[in-house]
This record gives C-alpha cells, structure tokens and sequence, in this order.
C-alpha cells in the first residue's frame, strides 16, 4: 500500500543539508513512499523558541499541525529537532487549557488544531519497511563501519517520541545492518552530540563534539551516520580541522541514514548528494563505489 | 570551567536570606514543573547528563535550589548550557519532567534578559522570515530540488504579534 505524508523539512536541512532531503526523495520513491509539499510550512518552532517562550513555540509548532490537520494528512519529517518539537507540541495541546490558548491564536489564522494529525520520523517510516529495503539491497556496503549517532529527540524522551528504547536503540542500526555495514558499540553513542548548544557556547559544544569523536574513533568505526541535520551540522561542518590532544585528525566521514541505504540500493548517486558532504570521503570511497 | 554562562559560579560563601516558596510555587506550574518537590536528590539526572562535567552548578542542584525557592537559579549556567538531551527526564526516578522544567526557567531567564546573545537574534528572525534560516538555492538547483513551498510571512507575524514575541523583554 502506498504511504502518503506531507513531508515537514525544516529551516536547517533546505540551508545546509539539501543533500540529506535529495537522497530521502530518491529512497522514497524507490520505495513507493509518496512525499507531498507541505505549503505554508514555517519553522517548527524547535528547542530555541521553545526555550524563548513557550506559548510562542507553541502557537507557532500548533500551526504547522493544523494546516497539514486540515489538508487531512500526516506529516513525515527527517529531522531529529523538528520531529521532537511538533511531537512535543501534540502532547503538550493533550492538555485542554494549553489547546484553547493555542487554538485562541491559530483562530485568527482560520486554524483550529484538534490532535488528528500524526507524525512520524523518516527513520520510522523506513524501518516499518524493512523487508522491502532488504530486497533492494543490490551494492552492499562491505566494510563500511558506521558509528551511528541517534540524536536525542528522536528516541527522549521516550512517552513523546515511541520510537525505540531510550537506553538501548537499535532499530535504525537494523536498518543500516541491512546493507552489509556493521554498526560498531561505541561508548558515546547516545550522549547528546552537543548541537543546540552552538547558540549558547560554541566552546562547550566542541568540547563535547571532541568526545564524541574520540569515542567513535576508538570503537573503530570509519564513518558517523546521522538522521538529523543539527547533529549533522556538528558532524559535517564543526568536525572539519578537528584535532585531539595529540594533534590527531578527529574528522570521520559524516553521512546521512538515507545516503547509506540509497548507495546500497544502487540509487542515482548525484541524487544521493555525495558531493556536498562536507569533510572528505576518500577513506571509504572504495566501499560507497564512488 | 567555561566562561559562558552565568553570573551565580559557586556555592561557596553564599548566604541566602529568604526562601521564596512563592518561587517554587511558580515553578511547580510551569510546564512539566507538577512533581518538582519529589526530587530526593539521588543527583542520577547529573550522573548522565553531557554538560556535567562542563557546569559550575549541576543539574541535581538546580533541583535543590527550586525546592528551595531560590530565584538566583536564573543566573546559574546550567539554565543555558542544558542541551536539552532530555536524558536526566527520561531517568528520573521520581518521575520529574526535568528537561521541561528547565525550559520554562529558560523562558523566565530571556525575559529578565539573562540570556545569550543568539537567542535574541533568533527570535527577530523567526519574527521577520518565520524560519531560522534561507533556503541554499544553488544546491537545491544542482540537486534538481523543487522550490521549499511559500510561507507568507504575514501569517506568522500576526500570531507572533499575539504571543508578543518580540516584546517580552520589555521592563527588564
Ligand atoms: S534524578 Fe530526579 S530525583 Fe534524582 S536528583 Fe535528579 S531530579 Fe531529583
Ligand atoms: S536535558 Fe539538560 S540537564 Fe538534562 S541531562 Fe540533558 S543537558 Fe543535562
């Protein structure tokens, strides 16, 4: 059966990561997901209005929920931040005061939010489709081995966002298992890679992203894969000239969940965007077939 | 050990006159703010969170002073340096809504004006765009990528008008 969604993308991934919604566009239609323009969409509002003001962020997430409500479809997104701050801001409106003052808002707008709307993850949507993908599988990924990072607002917290266990996730590392990488144990994996943090210290959010890589590194791993754009940003853009103590290169290539099942599906790789990865991809352009 | 953040570095030497239950009160109603006072300061919220390591006052003392009604909390770092990870929230034993609450102290911090920078820009930007940030559109033309669809601006100004976003710092 064909799946249908508005497809949410955000502010950050059309600025800085158009490959990450390019090669999600080419994996959807390989597998008949039908991805439908989200007119009138504006920011989702994310942690940064969300820590400004609440009502704002609320009034302002509401009304994304609404027009897709109101066009009577779901929304699909890619990104970790916006999937977190609409899914928080359908559990917050559960609560019937935060609904009316929203709905007082959204009513100047002719909008009302009533909490039909659902929204997924593409990382969701992909692994229900599991099998399909393990059938295309058609250039695996031998040797390829993926520290992947899940971000926080796609797994915590757990009642709002029901995608996989907060502690021990493993259902997108299944999905990338599919294509003969290996998804390595590393001891950082679900530490928070430190993004959001760019906004307040810069400083702070390299010295986590240092430790993150270093724990990457150490497990062996000769990529990092990410489902969002913000952690993406600290990854592919704030990693680049990275160095340890030692003055040891800390970079690893960074790739996208969608660029790694494109590539093993044989997909079109101008599509799947490999020329705008930021920090080089020598190290495993033998195993993408670059 | 940063510079960043925060006006309130230490405990050490600190007399605090008055606890302001009032305060802790406020704090109780905000969002995910119910079950505050059940912290037992077991500090398993620091024990996982990333910035530990990197605060002057962790997150368990953060709890305390909430309890305590200390509004110098606002000034402590850990209100801007919180990552907002949620992992303290999902590991709580007690359930509290810890992430959340933080967001509403950072609520209360901007409009005191103890906020970094980058906030404040990025309230005019979502005012004046309705977005963060432009589309990159020579990438999405060498990618054969549609245009991002039309937001008219209008709309999200007006709501913005309503909540009062770009007016919340007045009277600091
Ligand atoms: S984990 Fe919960 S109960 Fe324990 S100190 Fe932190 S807030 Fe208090
Ligand atoms: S949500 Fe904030 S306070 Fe809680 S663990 Fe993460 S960074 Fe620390």
């Amino acid at each position: 059966m064909t799946q249908s969604y508005e497809v949410f993308l955000g502010c950050a991934i059309p600025s800085r990561f158009n490959n990450y919604e390019s090669s999600m566009r080419v994996v959807a239609k390989e597998l008949g997901i039908e991805l439908i323009d989200f007119d009138g969409a504006s920011c989702c509002g994310t942690v940064v209005l969300k820590s400004i003001d609440e009502h704002s962020w609320l009034s302002m997430s509401g009304r994304n929920l609404a027009l897709a409500e109101q066009r009577g479809h779901d929304i699909v997104t890619p990104c970790n931040g916006c999937f977190g701050s609409l899914k928080d801001t359908a559990h917050v409106l559960h609560d019937k005061k935060q609904r009316k003052a929203v709905n007082k808002v959204l009513s100047s707008l002719g909008l009302e939010y009533t909490g039909k709307v659902k929204i997924r993850h593409f990382a969701e949507v992909l692994y229900d489709l599991k099998d399909e993908i393990a059938k295309k599988i058609v250039k695996p990924l031998d040797g390829l081995k993926v520290a992947f990072h899940p971000g926080c607002h796609l797994i915590r917290p757990s009642n709002v966002a029901g995608f996989d266990d907060p502690e021990l996730p493993n259902k997108v590392d299944e999905l990338l298992e599919l294509t003969g990488a290996k998804s390595v144990p590393w001891g950082l994996k679900l530490k928070c890679c430190g993004s959001p943090l760019l906004i307040a210290s810069e400083d702070v959010a390299t010295e986590i992203l240092r430790e993150k890589m270093k724990s990457a590194k150490e497990a062996g791993a000769n990529c990092v894969v990410t489902n969002c754009p913000a952690c993406h940003t600290q990854f592919d853009v704030q990693a680049i000239g990275l160095k340890d103590e030692n003055d040891e290169s800390l970079e690893l290539p960074a790739l996208f969940i969608t660029q790694i099942l494109g590539a093993a599906m044989g997909l079109d790789s101008e599509q799947i965007g490999f020329e705008l990865n930021r920090v080089s991809l020598d190290p495993i352009n033998d195993i993408l077939g670059l | 050990m940063t510079e960043s953040w925060g006006q309130f570095k230490s405990f050490e030497g600190k007399k605090f006159k008055a606890l302001d239950s009032e305060f802790t009160a406020k704090v109780s109603k905000l969002i995910g703010g119910e079950d505050l006072t059940a912290c037992f300061q077991c500090a398993k919220c620091s024990a996982g969170c990333p910035v530990s390591d990197k605060v002057n006052i962790q997150i368990h003392e953060v709890m305390r002073m909430l309890v305590f009604g200390l509004k110098e909390v606002l000034q402590t770092d850990m209100v801007w340096l919180c990552t907002t990870c949620y992992t303290c929230q999902e590991r709580c034993p007690q359930g509290i809504d810890i992430t959340d609450i933080l967001f509403g102290l950072k609520n209360m911090a901007y409009k005191r004006g103890i906020t970094p920078s980058g906030y404040v820009t990025s309230a005019k930007a979502l005012y004046d765009i309705g977005k963060l940030y432009s589309p990159t559109e020579w990438e999405r033309e060498d990618l054969g990528l549609d245009d991002v669809p039309e937001l008219d601006v209008s709309e999200t100004k007006k709501m913005l008008d309503k909540t009062k976003l770009l007016k919340l710092q007045e009277g600091m």
